[in-house]
């Protein structure tokens, strides 16, 4: 089973179907919208991983519109763009606002699994760490709390000591006064 | 990978604590050899002790620094460990505040902060965003001059441009401070000017005599000593003292210890943090 769930936003319902039927094979997780308005209220009330959208879309609702809203909803979110030949300019223009990669027309499947596969790697990388760095920081502030301890005892005890220590060398007291202005300061300690 | 040799780990670990003070376990041979292999390899030293003695005879020091950025930890996020930035924001920036209240109102108070060892920012940062937080509208009235230094140029530089790719970004600032002092820029986030405009970065090796820094008000210097041996962490410490003003406050990292390392330091407790004044 991947664990990866793909929404595909396409209006070209072959091109939807098709890549349903292939995703689906591959144990993926599929929903499907017919352009970029339904796709970004499916986005809006599921929790998807990758969006797979078609760069050109009718209506004012285009693969770049649909790339912005689901970055903007999550950022973590992976968004890859199908795009023909001619509009690769468009496509690496997204890149910069953030999409993960983009395919030419027509789909390669190899290609796009490749791709889904290294998402779902670096996904796995990510959750990794994530839990490393949360077994590190638990480690560290239990740590923390003994280490702080001590050293607030290790003040107070220097801070003892070298309040019997400026009283033991004063020079201008004698040895007797000396031993019992100590005492005197022992005994407040708590 | 290329193999390092007993004998290797001895010169070669002497040198990296020469160059950058960091003391590496030579009983960690992979350390040595994940790190700087790469690097022997670029400049095609078959072994080490051959590109330890390239480095040195290299008088442009490009392969030292390259050692450097490859065996320094740069491992940081922003608000690190709450703890430290709440003690900032509750109890230290406010106590000197008041405590460097000039004597006209017309004047601007004037507050130096430092941290020694500031990776690619993201401390510091968290350090000016905490400042803005408090003081809002009031900042005009502030000089501020926060420092970052560290002993990679790379790092340094990279704090100086102030981005964050989204990795960096996630790992511990919430969206509410992302979009306050954040730009998106592509795939990355930019510090706005307002921010960036509030630090400065500079390279600094720790372990070399400290000229032209000044008295700071407050200094943090967290998780770096733990990389040096005892000796150099009583030195390290012990010029902090020097560059710290008599009624600054030193920060250290939460699971490290000035016991028998520096007696000029007193520690105090506040909440759940520690910190340090001068004796």
């Amino acid at each position: 089973m991947n664990d990866l769930k793909i929404l595909v936003v396409d209006d070209d319902p072959v091109i939807r179907r098709l890549l349903e039927q292939r995703l689906v094979k591959e144990n993926y997780e599929v929903l499907l919208a017919e352009d970029g308005y339904v796709g970004n209220d499916i986005l809006e009330k599921n929790h998807v991983d990758v969006v797979l959208t078609d760069l050109m879309m009718p209506g004012d609702v285009g693969g770049i519109e649909v790339l912005e809203f689901a970055k903007n909803l999550e950022r973590d979110i992976e968004v890859i763009l199908i795009t023909a030949h001619s509009s690769i300019d468009t496509a690496v223009e997204a890149m910069k606002k953030g999409a993960s990669d983009y395919l030419e027309k027509p789909i390669n499947f190899t290609e796009l699994f490749l791709r889904l596969e290294k998402i779902s790697t670096m996904r796995s990388i990510m959750r990794n760490a994530e839990d490393l760095r949360q077994a590190m920081d638990v480690t560290e502030s239990t740590a923390a709390y003994t280490i702080q301890n001590l050293e607030m005892t290790a003040g107070t005890l220097q801070g003892k000591l070298d309040a019997l220590e400026d009283v033991l060398t004063a020079d201008n007291t004698g040895d007797e006064a000396k031993v019992a202005k100590a005492i005197e300061i022992i005994l407040k300690w708590e | 990978m290329l193999k390092i040799t007993p004998a290797e780990l001895k010169s070669v670990g002497k040198y990296i604590h020469d160059i950058s003070g960091i003391y590496l376990d030579p009983s960690k041979s992979y350390l040595f050899e994940t790190r700087l292999g790469n690097i022997a390899e670029e400049h095609g030293c078959s072994s080490y002790e051959e590109l330890h003695l390239t480095a040195k005879r290299d008088g442009s020091k490009r392969i030292e620094r390259q050692i450097i950025d490859a065996i320094s930890t740069n491992e940081t996020l922003f608000f690190r460990d709450t703890g430290p930035f709440d003690l900032l924001k509750n109890k230290l920036l406010p106590e000197m505040i008041d405590l460097r209240a000039p004597s006209s109102p017309r004047l601007k108070t004037n507050i130096k902060i430092w941290s020694a060892a500031s990776s690619t920012g993201q401390e510091l940062y968290s350090v000016a965003m905490t400042i803005r937080d408090l003081l809002g509208s009031q900042l005009d009235s502030y000089n501020f001059r926060l420092l970052g230094t560290d002993i990679s140029d790379s790092v340094v530089k990279q704090a100086s441009y102030g981005k964050y790719n989204k990795f960096e970004i996630e790992r511990g600032l919430p969206k509410p401070t992302l979009q306050k002092h954040f730009t998106l820029f592509g795939d990355s986030w930019k510090v706005k000017d307002e921010l960036r405009g509030m630090v400065n970065f500079r390279k600094l090796n720790l372990m070399l005599p400290f000229t032209g820094l000044g008295k700071h008000d407050i200094i943090l210097c967290r998780n770096v000593a733990i990389y040096f041996t005892l000796q150099d962490r009583k030195i390290l410490f012990n010029k902090l003292a020097d560059c710290l003003a008599d009624d600054g406050y030193l920060i250290i990292g939460s699971t490290e210890s000035l016991t028998g390392v520096c007696p000029r330091f007193v520690p105090k407790r506040h909440l759940r943090s520690i910190f340090y004044q001068k004796k």
